[in-house]
């Protein structure tokens, strides 16, 4: 059935129809809608669930790691600053193997204070051993939540699905949302690989000395390059069931393209429009979404840009010192293939500022023009004269 | 040890985790104690107000559990007549409550008074009376000091016989409390409780000082418990034509109820100028009470001058009677207008005549009710010991006590009750050991800090875990774990019935009230069992077996959570011996 929502309710959506059991989190915007709704779901018995009110995201992720040793669904939401309290806790979750399943709408982060979208929050916790997902649409948000449980629970990894504050948090969009028997029959009730036993006590996460840590760490490794595969099967069935399907890397017009544009979340769309117009300028230009962060696709994004000769790469955060983190991932991700294009960084859009179709042409023109790209990022957009 | 464990899932997917299935046993954090925690009860400051010394809390937490049995055998521990002290008891013990500073007292005297109802269909006989020790002692009195004398003596296998001038047991609780206060079938049913063989009632038997070396005789010891037998005169010109006020209350409560109608003149301030009053309203009488000072000076206790005024009783301050006259069938009576004095050293208001300012009103009747005073033959202030409630001077080498009203600064039932406990305890000890440990022994007996003395403690040696003298202050109590609730109020008749008929005011609470009532409790330096200190253990090692809760002191590290959390301050922390 089609709704017109905002895309925080279709993560909400999504959470109610995975019969996600224990519910934690703290509010913040632009993150707040997202649990409102759920909390209301909770209290008025559209879902069986504990919501568990906390004092910080800290003990959000807490009370989610808690939940999750028990063996249930849980869900959790946050963002910006939120996140970044979390960190301690997130690296617990991947340590101790939990599929937990978080939204986190992408924000700033102060000072100065800011509520608007920035990739800074979700990039910071880039290393957690967390499965990252960026979504585009509504429609995305939800299918991707309903995927990230699926996926989350066959690799014993955490994932958070990541939408943009305000374009895609507080936008609303048509979005088909699934009958319940269809996801009962994507999502099967939740057997738990491990979980805390009342009939043969056990304690997760103990110390574990020299002689164990070492190939703990290895096993989550192992787990992460198994993701992509999981991924596709998941999508598959997915398909099967909803007749939707999105990829790792979503590619548009690459076939041909000589420069291919390469970002995540919601400014793709934008990118879209300026491509058509480039086309029909003569130029052949094609846009690759990135919709897996974490694990990086290698192997898909190597294949897509194969025959392009400069990619430009549009980043809405910035690893300070060293630039804009999609085109430093993607230059990582290229050097060991044999045949690799320039990579050319941009950064635009920080703190909810838009990314314009003028500026993707703006890019373009630099690119076209330059003969290699400068070590440091090219910053598009900024008022000079503030 | 730790473990780790590799799960192989149907894809393949690694999942290595730190894992144990050891148990925390082998972890004795109990090495890193350096206080440690104890079950300490201490005493509830409702006990420690209450001249009886009744353990309150104990009470209340056996009231709330249904369990009368338990609440009526702590109630009869300290005091023979709880259906009486529920009735005619000032309740210090509720203005000393730690629950008023939450929200309001807990109504000790209510529960009080229906669990002493329970005992007089259920325990009105009190079964524990011992085997006979030998000795024998002459009560003169059996008024509440006489009874409570003979209650506790026989308690401690003494025979008793009292001496009572009049025809009926009961003194003061016969014949001066209205029975809209204490309904005579009460009185009657609970003083069965002295219903013994080894209990002799002699009635019509006015004993004199004179007699007193002849009784000696007879007996080991002897208690004066005869009470303040004579009003206090009004010494004031036509004062014979006044009626006393507890000759008039006595006549009320006998069969033979005088007629007195039109406007009453009330002369003072105390208890029995309230009850004079308010006997009058029921007869159909227009009393109106005078008093020299103000009401905040009056000696009666306040909830009874509410009651009285509520009741449509007048009250008119600040006029002290100078002259009365006779004048046809009316009693002119001259009054003092009076004025604020000085405040003496012990911070009381004085009043002095204002002027030659005067007032004269007319009356039907002028009853007198300034206060009563002993028979100056019992008159004595060569001690050979002296104590909180009572004292004592060897006639003829035998021992002879004086108890009640004789002795007591606070003439009320309660504190006649606890002269006859102390006295009892005095004697007892006197003649097992000597007469040199009585106070040392009263002092181990002391409850809170005093002068109540426990029987409890006296005949069943000290309580476990209690420390009797440490009281429980508001500040101890862990209020989060109690919601404001305000008192149950209590069932009354009606005012219109107040005012026709001399039925009982208060009916007392059913059994719901009486357990919400008895649930507010704080129970006060008590351990009730709540679980509270367990559940609170991060190391879990409280442990409950059957009704013994112990400290497993290998894992006890001494944080001091339990103690936090103990919401009644039942537990100490102390440095590790």
């Amino acid at each position: 059935m089609k709704e017109v929502l905002e895309g925080s309710h279709a993560v909400s959506e999504a959470v109610r129809l995975v019969r996600a059991k224990v519910i934690s989190a703290y509010p913040i915007t632009p993150q707040t809608h997202i649990v409102e709704a759920l909390s209301e779901y909770c209290a008025d018995g559209r879902m069986d669930a504990r919501f568990i009110c906390v004092e910080s995201e800290h003990s959000a992720m807490a009370s989610c790691i808690g939940a999750a040793s028990a063996g249930v669904r849980t869900f959790t939401a946050s963002s910006s600053h939120g996140l970044a309290l979390m960190h301690e806790l997130l690296h617990w979750a991947t340590g101790a193997r939990l599929p937990i399943v978080m939204a986190e709408v992408n924000r700033a982060l102060g000072p100065g204070w800011n509520i608007w979208m920035d990739q800074s929050d979700s990039l910071s916790q880039r290393d957690t051993g967390w499965i990252q997902l960026y979504c585009e649409t509504a429609q995305e948000v939800l299918d991707t939540t309903l995927q990230a449980y699926r996926l989350a629970e066959t690799v014993n990894l955490p994932v958070m699905v990541v939408l943009d504050a305000f374009f895609l948090s507080h936008t609303y969009e048509p979005v088909d949302i699934p009958d319940q028997q269809s996801v009962d029959k994507f999502l099967p009730s939740y057997e738990p690989r491990i979980s805390l036993d009342q009939q043969n006590p056990n304690a997760i996460g103990q110390m574990a000395p020299p002689a164990y840590y070492m190939e703990m760490r290895h096993s989550i490794q192992m787990a992460m390059q198994s993701v992509l595969a999981n991924f596709n099967d998941v999508e598959r069935e997915f398909e099967h069931v909803f007749g939707r399907t999105y990829g790792p890397i979503t590619p548009f017009a690459c076939d041909d393209a000589e420069y291919i544009f390469l970002m995540a979340g919601t400014s793709a769309s934008t990118c879209r429009h300026a491509i058509k117009t480039l086309r029909n300028k003569g130029h052949k230009v094609g846009v690759i979404k990135l919709k897996m962060f974490r694990p990086f696709p290698y192997l898909y994004v190597r294949k897509s840009l194969g025959n392009a000769h400069k990619v430009i790469v549009l980043d809405r955060n910035c690893s300070f010192g060293a630039g804009g983190i999609f085109a430093q991932e993607l230059r990582a991700a290229m050097y060991a293939s044999g045949n690799h294009p320039q990579i050319y960084s941009f950064i635009a859009g920080l703190g909810g500022r838009d990314v314009t179709v003028d500026h993707f042409f703006e890019m373009f023109d630099y690119v076209e023009k330059a003969d290699y790209p400068e070590n440091e990022s090219v910053w598009i957009g900024l008022n000079h004269d503030n | 040890m730790n473990q780790s464990i590799q799960t192989q899932s149907p894809n393949n997917v690694s999942l290595l985790i730190s894992q144990s299935r050891t148990n925390t046993l082998g972890n004795k954090t109990g090495t890193w104690r350096f206080v440690r925690p104890k079950y300490q009860e201490k005493t509830a400051p409702c006990s420690n107000a209450c001249p009886l010394g009744i353990d309150i809390a104990m009470v209340e937490m056996f009231a709330s559990r249904k369990d009368y049995h338990s609440a009526l055998n702590k109630l009869l521990m300290e005091n023979p007549f709880p259906a009486i002290c529920g009735r005619v008891c000032f309740h210090p013990c509720e203005s000393a409550c730690n629950r008023q500073f939450l929200d309001q007292s807990v109504g000790i005297h209510h529960i009080e008074r229906f669990i002493g109802h329970w005992g007089l269909s259920h325990a009105k006989n009190f079964d524990t009376y011992p085997e006979l020790n030998g000795a024998k002692i002459g009560i003169i009195g059996a008024g509440p000091a006489g009874l409570s004398v003979a209650y506790f003596a026989r308690r401690l296998g003494y025979r008793c016989d009292i001496f009572e001038k009049s025809e009926y047991p009961g003194g003061l609780l016969k014949s001066g409390i209205p029975s809209y206060r204490l309904p005579d079938r009460i009185l009657m049913d609970e003083l069965e409780r002295l219903n013994n063989d080894d209990i002799q009632f002699k009635y019509s038997q006015s004993i004199s000082m004179d007699q007193i070396k002849t009784l000696n005789e007879h007996y080991d010891a002897l208690f004066l418990c005869c009470g303040d037998a004579h009003s206090i005169a009004l010494k004031i010109s036509g004062e014979q034509h006044s009626i006393d006020g507890l000759d008039l209350l006595h006549q009320i409560r006998s069969n033979k109820m005088p007629v007195i109608e039109g406007t009453v003149a009330i002369i003072g301030g105390g208890n029995t100028a309230i009850d004079v009053a308010r006997s009058l309203l029921r007869m159909g009488a227009h009393p109106i009470i005078l008093y020299r000072r103000t009401r905040k000076e009056m000696p009666a206790h306040s909830h009874e001058i509410d009651a009285a005024l509520k009741e449509g009783v007048v009250l008119k301050e600040c006029l002290s009677p100078i002259e009365i006259q006779k004048n046809m069938n009316q009693l002119e009576v001259k009054f003092q207008c009076m004025k604020p004095g000085d405040i003496t050293d012990g911070g009381r208001q004085t009043y002095i005549p204002d002027g030659n300012c005067s007032v004269t009103m007319p009356f039907s009747h002028v009853v007198s009710a300034i206060g009563a005073e002993m028979d100056i033959m019992w008159r004595n202030d060569q001690w050979e010991l002296s104590m909180s409630h009572c004292q004592m001077k060897r006639i003829a080498d035998q021992p002879v006590f004086w108890c009640g009203d004789l002795t007591t600064s606070e003439k009320t039932v309660t504190h006649a009750l606890a002269s006859g406990k102390q006295a009892v305890i005095a004697w007892d000890v006197m003649r097992n050991q000597s007469q040199n440990e009585i106070n040392h022994i009263c002092h181990q007996c002391q409850v809170g800090k005093g002068p109540a003395i426990s029987f409890d403690i006296y005949t069943n040696g000290e309580r476990k875990n209690r420390n009797n003298t440490e009281i429980v202050s508001f500040e101890r109590v862990n209020s989060a774990y109690f919601p404001k609730i305000p008192a149950i109020q209590v069932n009354k008749i009606s005012q219109e019935s107040c005012q026709n008929s001399f039925n009982e005011v208060i009916s007392g609470f059913d059994e719901t009230q009486m357990m919400n009532e008895a649930s507010r409790c704080f129970n006060c330096g008590i351990c009730n069992d709540c679980d509270t200190c367990r559940i609170f253990c991060p190391e879990m090692a409280i442990q409950w077996d059957k009704s013994n809760r112990h400290i497993l002191l290998d894992y006890c590290k001494g944080c001091g959570i339990c103690i936090e959390e103990c919401p009644r301050d039942a537990m100490n922390l102390e440095v590790e011996p």
